[in-house]
């Protein structure tokens, strides 16, 4: 039986969708610094943001591999576009697809699905970043449910979403043990969020705080068992990591397209600047990590395809995609010369950009202190 | 009602390279597509399937890499694929690519209407819609740009001509060759491509046997015509627009035409400009 490869297929589709439809207006997006609806909208019609999603449950029957492997066309094309729809796909909607009622799927899941609702994730809190146990946002027991207070921050899609996926603390005295998810409807009465930030990079995704103040929620919008928030967002790290490692593959392919094609054309003392060592060497190093990270990364996706644990795998994937994006990002800057700091070329959108990969899913402190220490130190 | 869409697969170029010893396309290192003409054959066949409650079957015949253009045509909406793939159809003139895809169109019995692109980037010949309808005894329209109203019995489309559109009438079966302009289409589905991909319900392999062929009425064996010699015009002389004000026009033609070493025909010409321009 004759049948198509689905990851060469996907990939193909996803990246003539980039090519005719992001890449052309990419910086016509940016310079605007809106929401980008109608690319969602359309990327939704696709059937993207349901990719992770089992097809009988109303996604797309795809597996990780696939997830990143849109993620990093997508990041080819405009970072912002790929950053929300990672957040849509996967921290956004996982655990109110895995513990919502039918009717709160029916409700949000499924519109989210086709991009006519808008998804969050609120973990970080004003003096709770890397240390999750420092959550303080509470949730305390009433008779028919729970009562929500607190501040969120750094919320993306914050301003635009319909719902948030909360980290609680529900008994401080149990620390991590008294973590938990809350599914949370940005109209429940006491929620608000606040104005975007200003942000360097990823102009069009818009992050915020989200405050609680006295919000009650029914008790089946607690998302998984009592107790259990912390092993379930360790069920989707490894993947959130991974996601990133793509993103980062996808902006380390529109920088060094870029350059090449610069270097190319751009001519110095009489021949192009791709003729000297020193730009080819960039170029070189460029090529170089975006194998690496390529290898690193689809190693990691197709280990949680198969259910193999695969932290320390996708950590490194994470920690060296995003360097390799950072540095491929200030190379093409270079090779552009003064054009590399004129906003009317992309190499300062890379540039911006590359920096929005470096907070999500684990600093490199932390990964390093967690690499280090898996490696035995 | 029931459609069928055909589509070809085709290297990623308008810019044909010949290999000039064996005169056969050089592919290596181009990505193969979907027809751009096809696609939009696709997305008109879906929109009548949505708007009838019918059926769209795409064939294609070609190398079992064609698959992946029926699986995206599945992700457009299409129901069923047929992949026409058997050795014995390769190096098919149109003429036995129209008949292969005719028999394969009979083999699946009964439809109102087929729709091709206009002209496929490579082999660029634009027969095989006319060819297909002839083998049929179909009517056919070339150069769709719209499909204007369709019943059970008939279709009224608006078909392009050099300067302007002409409506025409046809009963139904007829084949239809689409141009661009008719429609945008969208993109494919992820979900309905990965089904495709892991299930063998909606796309059928079929070999000459399948279609009640024998070898030596496909491909090149059943070939009417024969290319000898493939080759790339070599553009010797380019002609050149020389636009502005006549005058000016007129005379920098004279200087180009005295600078060049001059036949005969080119003094004349000079001469009458000459003649003009006092
Ligand atoms: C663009 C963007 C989008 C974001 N989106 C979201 C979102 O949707 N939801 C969400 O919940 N959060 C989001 N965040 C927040 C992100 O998860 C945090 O920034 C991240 O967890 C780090 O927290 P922090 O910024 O408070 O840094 P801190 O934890 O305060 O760290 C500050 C510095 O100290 C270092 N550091 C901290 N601890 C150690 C240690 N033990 N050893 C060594 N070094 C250490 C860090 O690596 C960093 O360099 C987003 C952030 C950005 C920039
Ligand atoms: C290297 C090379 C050698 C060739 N040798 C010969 C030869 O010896 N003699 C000769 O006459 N021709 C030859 N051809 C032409 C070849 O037969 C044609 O490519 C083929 O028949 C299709 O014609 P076309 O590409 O012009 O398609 P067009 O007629 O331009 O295509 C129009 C439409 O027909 C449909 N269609 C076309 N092909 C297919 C298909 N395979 N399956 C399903 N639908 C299809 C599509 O809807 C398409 O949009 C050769 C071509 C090449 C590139």
């Amino acid at each position: 039986m004759i049948r198509a490869n689905a990851e060469e297929l996907i990939r193909k589709s996803i990246a003539r969708f980039v090519d005719r439809e992001i890449i052309p207006r990419a910086q016509e997006i940016d310079n605007k610094k809106e929401f980008p609806i109608e690319i969602l909208k359309q990327i939704a019609e696709m059937g993207v943001f349901g990719i992770r999603y089992p097809k009988e449950k109303g996604g797309a029957g795809g597996n990780t591999t696939l997830y990143c492997i849109i993620c990093e066309e997508l990041a080819r094309g405009l970072m912002s576009v790929a950053a929300i729809t990672a957040m849509q796909c996967l921290m956004g909607t996982n655990f109110l697809f895995h513990f919502g009622t039918d009717q709160m799927r029916q409700t949000y899941f499924y519109p989210a699905m086709r991009g006519e609702k808008f998804s969050c994730f609120c973990l970080t809190e004003p003096e709770a970043g890397s240390d999750l146990g420092a959550v303080s946002t509470s949730a305390k027991k009433t008779e028919d449910g729970y009562m929500v207070n607190g501040l969120k921050t750094w919320v993306t899609n914050g301003p635009i979403a319909d719902f948030f996926t909360v980290l609680c603390q529900t008994n401080p005295a149990k620390k991590f043990r008294g973590l938990n998810f809350f599914f949370i409807p940005r109209d429940t009465p006491g929620v608000s969020v606040s104005q975007p930030f200003e942000t360097l990079g990823t102009v069009t995704t818009k992050m915020s705080e989200v405050a609680f103040s006295n919000v009650h929620i029914p008790e089946d919008y607690r998302l998984g068992q009592e107790g259990q928030g912390l092993d379930n967002l360790m069920t989707i790290l490894a993947e959130i990591r991974s996601m990133t490692a793509a993103l980062a593959i996808g902006l380390q392919r529109a920088a060094l397209a870029d350059s090449i094609r610069y270097a190319q054309e751009r001519e110095a003392f009489g021949r192009p600047i791709g003729k000297y060592q020193l730009i080819q060497a960039k170029v070189a190093n460029m090529a170089t990590q975006l194998e690496a990270s390529r290898l690193m990364t689809y190693r990691a996706t197709r280990m949680i395809d198969q259910g193999i644990p695969c932290m320390t795998e996708a950590s490194m994937a994470k920690y060296f995609a995003t360097e390799a994006a950072c540095t491929a990002a200030d190379e093409c800057t270079r090779i552009f010369g003064a054009y590399g700091y004129s906003m009317e070329y992309n190499a300062q959108r890379y540039y911006r950009d590359s920096r929005f990969l470096l907070n999500g899913g684990g600093t490199h402190e932390i990964l390093q202190t967690n690499i280090a220490r898996w490696a035995g130190l | 009602m029931d459609i069928i869409v055909l589509v070809k697969q085709v290297p990623n170029t308008t810019d044909v390279k010949l290999d000039e010893k064996t005169g056969s396309l050089i592919r290596e290192g181009l990505e193969s597509i979907l027809n751009p003409d096809d696609r939009h054959a696709l997305e008109a066949a879906v929109q009548l399937k949505e708007a009838t409650k019918g059926h769209v079957t795409v064939v294609s015949m070609g190398p079992p890499q064609a698959i992946e253009v029926l699986t995206e045509a599945i992700g457009m909406g299409v129901d069923q694929g047929i992949l026409l793939s058997d050795t014995a159809f390769a190096g098919a003139d149109t003429w036995a690519t129209s008949s292969t895809l005719g028999k394969a169109i009979q083999q699946i019995g009964k439809f109102d209407l087929i729709i091709c692109g206009r002209q496929a980037i490579d082999g660029d010949t634009a027969q095989i819609g006319p060819q297909v309808a002839d083998y049929l005894h179909v009517p056919q329209v070339t150069y769709v740009a719209e499909i204007d109203n369709i019943d059970e019995k008939s279709v009224i489309v608006k078909r392009r001509l050099e300067d302007g559109y002409e409506m025409v009438e046809s009963e139904l079966p007829a084949l239809l060759t689409v141009i661009s302009e008719i429609n945008k289409p969208r993109y494919p589905d992820v979900g309905k491509m990965i089904a495709a991909c892991h299930e063998d319900a909606s796309i059928k392999t079929w070999n000459a046997a399948d279609i009640g062929v024998t070898v030596h009425e496909v491909g090149l064996a059943g070939s009417l015509t024969h290319v000898i010699k493939t080759y790339v015009p070599k553009f010797k002389r380019q002609g050149e627009i020389i636009e502005g004000d006549t005058k000016a026009v007129v005379r920098e033609l004279i200087q180009k035409l005295g600078r060049s070493e001059g036949s005969t025909a080119c003094k004349a010409v000079a001469a009458a400009c000459r003649l003009e321009a006092s």
